[in-house]
């Protein structure tokens, strides 16, 4: 319960309060506009933060050195999702030595946690989180990430090579 | 009858036992590769070796017959190391590619691992590269890297299926699973190779990478491809049914199941199914579509009671014994006609499970006929719509279309009634032949109900419910109740797809992409 305690004694003299609160405002708008390198915050969006490069955003799925995609369907990114966000369609491959590849590769990012668990589930390097973190859109569906997205948006310039190589195994037959 | 002592526990087993068979009565674990019950003792990947007292040597134990008092133990310390080491000898060549192996979850390799293995491998050498993808016959693909060569699927169709289409070649470590001279491994039996196969070096065409196995539930039930009645497990999950696999029943199927019942889940998934109750009118061009089911059967009603004594019931040997008692009971008329594919064809058998009669439930469905005293003709039904003398007929359809080469036939006969009120699970063209008014019931499949089917030797087998996949369809028994006019609790319809549509994109790989996916490359000779 709450008690409104009414004072028309002191209230009377709310204006130097006012006031003084707009003298601090108008104190940093003038030190902000004559030494802009002391701001606290940044002009977002035409400035932007740089996070670390280590930092988990976005999915990247990497690409193999043909610029097909690495991922082997395994699903174990999906089974280790928390969110359960992953969606995954695999399918047969022509070639032998590629056999399992995913012909629809979904994370639906508005329910991805961002936990990192999927990169670290994948034993080929399929899967990375980048540092992009900037991503509007303007309905639901567009927060479905499909695999062109995934692989071959414009700002992977091409798409991000994997670590895990297999042709060398395909050569060396180990 | 000797007795052993097997880890401390006494048991007592038939004369010429082997050890194996005393493990299993006494439900003792033990590491196996090779032994299957249903299949002749191979001996050959060495896994089950037991220290049997007074022996120098370990004995392997699917091959060495129980005698009086043997005291066996797998439990010692040498036997564990010596498991460890036949596990690494299967592993030497192994390619380990579980992420991409559909055995992975129910694999005897990664089991048996986890149990008697876990030590890395202390090999430096390259591993033999085998065949990889391997295109046996219509059901089956091979993986001859993983291949452990126990054998099973090799004695499977020497044995059982007596069609011998795989052999081993080569010698040591390059043997490989293979067919001779390009007969291809083509079989009604074929893929119960798949379920033998310990590892996934042998995997069905049909579930091969649509799922991971760790994300379908299982559940018991009774295969409906034919009076034989076969006990499998169906593994589905809420995207529909994807598989069945035998489960032993040593007076109905043993070990096996054929591939013709495999494939009868099919029917049951929501692209085959009739979703929703559709109507016809007479002198109106096309169906009313997605009606509520249970709105749909007291609409009938209404033409039902109108008929009066002008009702015929067609029923079909596909539904479970209770149904047709209940409606049986609950619709009252004699003229009760069932309805028989290919007579002529029941009596066939192909000497192992497979049954002519492809109707899971003919047994049930005169055993039903004759406790309500119902002896009828067909030939009657053809009669009694000619002359007018039945003007509606209700007729439980068959689940399982494909087995009825008739229906096009009995649609045009039985259609030329004014009224017809059709049950049926799946959903087809056929029926757009009706020329009069027609009412289509969406029924639940086997999958969606509990029941019993009674097979071909008399034997009443139960199943239970496993899941549901079309929420809105009705049991033959709830429909005979509202067709009848009583009033049933309805099942409740939740609204399927309320998120965003466009969420859904078949492929989504853009042809360039696939294309360079998508060299086709030979790896060449070994
Ligand atoms: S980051 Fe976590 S929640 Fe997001 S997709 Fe990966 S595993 Fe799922
Ligand atoms: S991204 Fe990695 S873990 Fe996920 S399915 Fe592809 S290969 Fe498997
Ligand atoms: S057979 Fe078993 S161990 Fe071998 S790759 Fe498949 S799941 Fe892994
Ligand atoms: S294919 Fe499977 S069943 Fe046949 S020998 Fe190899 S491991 Fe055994
Ligand atoms: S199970 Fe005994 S040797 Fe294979």
């Amino acid at each position: 319960m709450s008690v409104v305690i009414k004072n028309p004694e002191k209230s009377k003299w709310y204006l130097s309060g006012v006031m003084g609160g707009l003298v601090i405002t108008a104190r940093h708008m003038v030190t902000n506009l004559f030494n802009r390198k002391k701001m606290m915050t940044l002009n977002y969006p035409e400035e932007k933060y740089e996070y670390s490069p280590r930092f988990k955003g976005n999915h990247v799925l990497t690409v193999k050195k043909d610029g097909s995609i690495r991922c082997t369907a395994c699903m174990l990114c999906a089974t280790n999702c928390p969110a359960e966000c992953i969606k995954i369609v695999a399918a047969e491959h022509n070639d032998p030595t590629v056999e399992k590849y995913p012909i629809s590769y979904e994370i639906d990012v508005l329910r991805c946690v961002f936990c990192g668990f999927c990169e670290e589930a994948c034993p080929v390097d399929a899967i990375r989180m980048g540092p992009e973190w900037q991503t509007p859109g303007i309905n639901g569906s567009q927060f479905i990430y499909d695999i062109n997205h995934l692989a071959y948006r414009p700002q992977l310039k091409g798409g991000v090579v994997s670590v895990v190589d297999e042709s060398e195994r395909h050569k060396s037959g180990i | 009858m000797p007795k052993c002592t097997i880890n401390g526990q006494e048991v007592e087993v038939k004369d010429g036992s082997t050890i194996m068979e005393a493990f299993s009565k006494l439900n003792e674990g033990i590491a196996h590769y090779c032994y299957h019950p249903g299949l002749s003792v191979a001996g050959v990947c060495r896994l089950c070796i037991v220290d049997i007292e007074g022996n120098p040597r370990p004995q392997i134990a699917c091959n060495t017959v129980v005698t009086e008092g043997m005291k066996i133990t797998n439990k010692s310390e040498k036997i564990k190391e010596g498991v460890k080491w036949v596990l690494d000898f299967h592993l030497i060549n192994h390619p380990l590619d579980c992420p991409i192996c559909d055995q992975a979850g129910e694999c005897g390799l990664q089991d048996q691992y986890m149990q008697f293995g876990k030590y890395s491998s202390e090999m430096a050498e390259p591993k033999v590269k085998k065949h990889k993808v391997v295109d046996l016959g219509p059901t089956v693909v091979l993986d001859s890297e993983r291949c452990i060569l126990c054998a099973r699927c090799v004695r499977f169709t020497d044995e059982v299926s007596k069609t011998n289409e795989l052999g081993l070649f080569n010698r040591g470590d390059r043997t490989e699973i293979g067919t001779f001279a390009g007969k291809p491994l083509d079989n009604n039996y074929s893929l119960n190779t798949v379920d033998i196969c310990p590892v996934g070096a042998l995997t069905s065409k049909d579930f091969r990478f649509r799922q991971r196995v760790w994300y379908l539930k299982d559940s018991e039930t009774v295969c409906t491809g034919c009076s034989t009645g076969c006990n499998v497990k169906v593994y589905y999950n809420k995207e529909g049914a994807f598989r069945v696999k035998p489960i032993y029943n040593e007076k109905v199927n043993g070990y096996w199941m054929c591939d013709e019942g495999r494939f009868i889940y099919q029917w049951v998934n929501r692209e085959f199914r009739l979703l929703k109750g559709r109507k016809k009118t007479q002198g109106q061009n096309g169906w009313q579509e997605d009606i509520e089911a249970g709105a749909l059967a007291q609409d009938a009603h209404k033409a039902i009671k109108a008929a009066g004594d002008k009702l015929a019931v067609v029923l079909t040997g596909q539904y479970s014994t209770h149904e047709y008692q209940t409606l049986l009971k609950n619709l009252p008329t004699k003229k009760v006609y069932h309805w028989k594919n290919h007579p002529e064809k029941w009596e066939e058998f192909d000497g192992l499970l497979n049954r002519g009669d492809k109707n899971p439930n003919t047994k049930g469905l005169v055993k039903a006929l004759s406790e309500a005293s119902i002896k009828t003709d067909w030939n009657e039904l053809a009669s009694g719509i000619k002359s007018g003398a039945i003007t509606t007929v209700i007729v439980a359809g068959p689940e399982n279309m494909a087995v009825y080469g008739d229906l096009e036939e009995k649609i045009q006969m039985i259609g030329a009634a004014p009224q017809v009120i059709w049950a049926t699970a799946c959903k087809s063209n056929l029926f757009d032949k009706f020329s009069g008014n027609v009412w289509l019931l969406p029924m639940k499949s086997y999958l969606e109900k509990n029941g019993s089917f009674i097979n071909h030797q008399g034997l009443e087998q139960n199943f239970k419910k496993a899941t549901t996949i079309v929420s809105e369809a009705l049991t033959l028994e709830e429909a005979s109740y509202l067709l009848s006019g009583q009033s049933i609790p309805l099942p409740k319809v939740p609204s399927v797809d309320t998120f965003i549509e466009t969420n859904r994109r078949p492929d989504q790989v853009t042809l360039e992409h696939r294309k360079k996916n998508e060299f086709v490359y030979k790896r060449g000779s070994l």
